[in-house]
């Protein structure tokens, strides 16, 4: 332990230090200083892509050892299977749903047609306040702020800021995270929520309906901050209340953002 | 501990802190290295070290987030500046009290960070779901304190440094 000899000294750099970086923070986060901001970003991204690669061949190197861990690895690509095929099922009972074979047509070409940037995860946030990612495509790869980031298993995130060859995603986890949704089968609307464990969804009560397990929450489009259709979830747990305008549910999340290596970015959707 | 070994190791923590530490999440939390290793900075080398470190490390988390540059730094540099005033204090430190500040920090540093967004006018989570996440790094971090301070004992030994005066 090492005993300082001045305490005053120490408050001085403290006061000093915390009137600067709060001084940074301010002058950070204004609209002129978002070049700069990005470009330190960005600079800091190849160092990230770095240990985000040696992480990975950590991985595989440890994942050798023991059957256990090639068992969670067979475990893992099975269940992502799984997913997709399920994500199919979930499309194609919401499209039936739809009760319009134009309108699923057309859903259809929306969800295929959109314009789309493949992105590498090369980091991930550093608190749990802020479930964000950080992706290898910026502003030069026509990467911009509020752009939706999908997954082959269904909706990742926002952008939330981008740099010129890098950009920051704020997910679904993220607890300041809000989408809209509707019920693959009762058709219910919901807002799902980011949290420390799960996503949160509050369903509205509908008549003569009620949300139950196993249903699949997909995105609504209402408030134009998502495409409709895209898969957020399925729902693990309902929470009824009678009493209240709305129900609350637990939805197992189709995207584990600690796991992800590849992300795509929605290039031709922009929030309403 | 020299400076040209705390720079690549503040780095390390930094990078390591935003591509694996979030792989070893319990109940929403996950270790927070950077934090680890300021508070094992102020434990050993002072807190005027400790708080330097806690910039340095600070900006480093600030450009792999969203938002400004310098709330992480700041949330780091208030648990520095306390720990250094308890350190004064003590005769004879034990991994608890070790693991009693970094526990102290976490929750210090959260505050900070929740402060400093609505300070800011960022959008701050809810106050439960940041109590949950709070309680569980705080947890996280002092199980993980005395490790981490044993480790930078060693790579203290390793530099063949004395402690540098505050």
């Amino acid at each position: 332990m090492y005993n300082a000899k001045s305490p005053s000294r120490s408050t001085g750099l403290f006061l000093a230090l915390g009137a600067a970086m709060l001084l940074l923070a301010m002058l950070s986060q204004q609209p002129w200083a978002a070049g700069a901001r990005g470009a330190a970003r960005s600079a800091f991204a190849p160092a990230e892509e770095a240990m985000t690669s040696l992480a990975a061949q950590v991985d595989r190197v440890t994942a050798v050892f023991g059957d256990v861990s090639a068992l969670r690895a067979e475990n893992v690509r099975l269940r992502n299977a799984d997913e997709a095929l399920r994500r199919q099922i979930v499309e194609l009972n919401a499209a039936a749903k739809e009760n319009a074979d134009l309108k699923a047509a057309l859903k259809f070409e929306k969800a295929s047609g959109h314009r789309m940037v493949a992105a590498q995860v090369i980091g991930l946030g550093p608190d749990g306040f802020s479930r964000t990612i950080e992706i290898d495509r910026g502003t030069a790869d026509g990467v911009r702020a509020g752009m939706v980031v999908v997954t082959g298993a269904g909706l990742l995130g926002r952008v939330r800021e981008a740099g010129p060859h890098s950009a920051n995603v704020q997910t679904l986890a993220d607890p300041q995270s809000r989408v809209n949704v509707y019920l693959s089968t009762s058709a219910l609307q919901g807002t799902v929520s980011g949290g420390a464990n799960a996503l949160q969804l509050e369903v509205q009560h509908g008549l003569g309906v009620t949300a139950s397990n196993g249903e699949w929450a997909l995105t609504s489009g209402v408030g134009g901050g998502y495409p409709r259709g895209l898969v957020v979830g399925e729902i693990a747990s309902v929470t009824r209340r009678d009493s209240a305008t709305t129900d609350h549910a637990q939805v197992a999340w189709v995207n584990d953002p600690t796991s992800i290596s590849f992300v795509l970015v929605i290039t031709d959707f922009l929030p309403s | 501990m020299r400076r040209a070994a705390g720079a690549p190791l503040i780095a390390a923590a930094a990078l390591a802190q935003v591509t694996w530490a979030p792989k070893f999440e319990v109940g929403g939390a996950f270790p927070n290295l950077v934090l680890l290793v300021v508070v094992g900075v102020t434990w050993t080398l002072g807190a005027r070290a400790g708080m330097i470190w806690a910039c340095i490390g600070g900006v480093l988390l600030d450009l792999t987030s969203s938002g400004a540059v310098g709330p992480h730094a700041l949330a780091l540099l208030a648990g520095a500046y306390l720990i250094g005033f308890w350190t004064r204090n003590l005769e004879h430190a034990s991994p608890v009290h070790i693991a009693l500040t970094a526990a102290g920090s976490t929750v210090l540093y959260s505050a900070v960070l929740v402060l400093t967004a609505g300070l800011l006018g960022q959008p701050t989570p809810e106050a439960g779901v940041a109590l949950q996440l709070t309680l569980a790094a705080a947890a996280y971090n002092a199980v993980l304190m005395p490790f981490a301070m044993e480790l930078l004992r060693r790579l203290q030994a390793l530099t063949h440094s004395a402690p540098q005066p505050s």
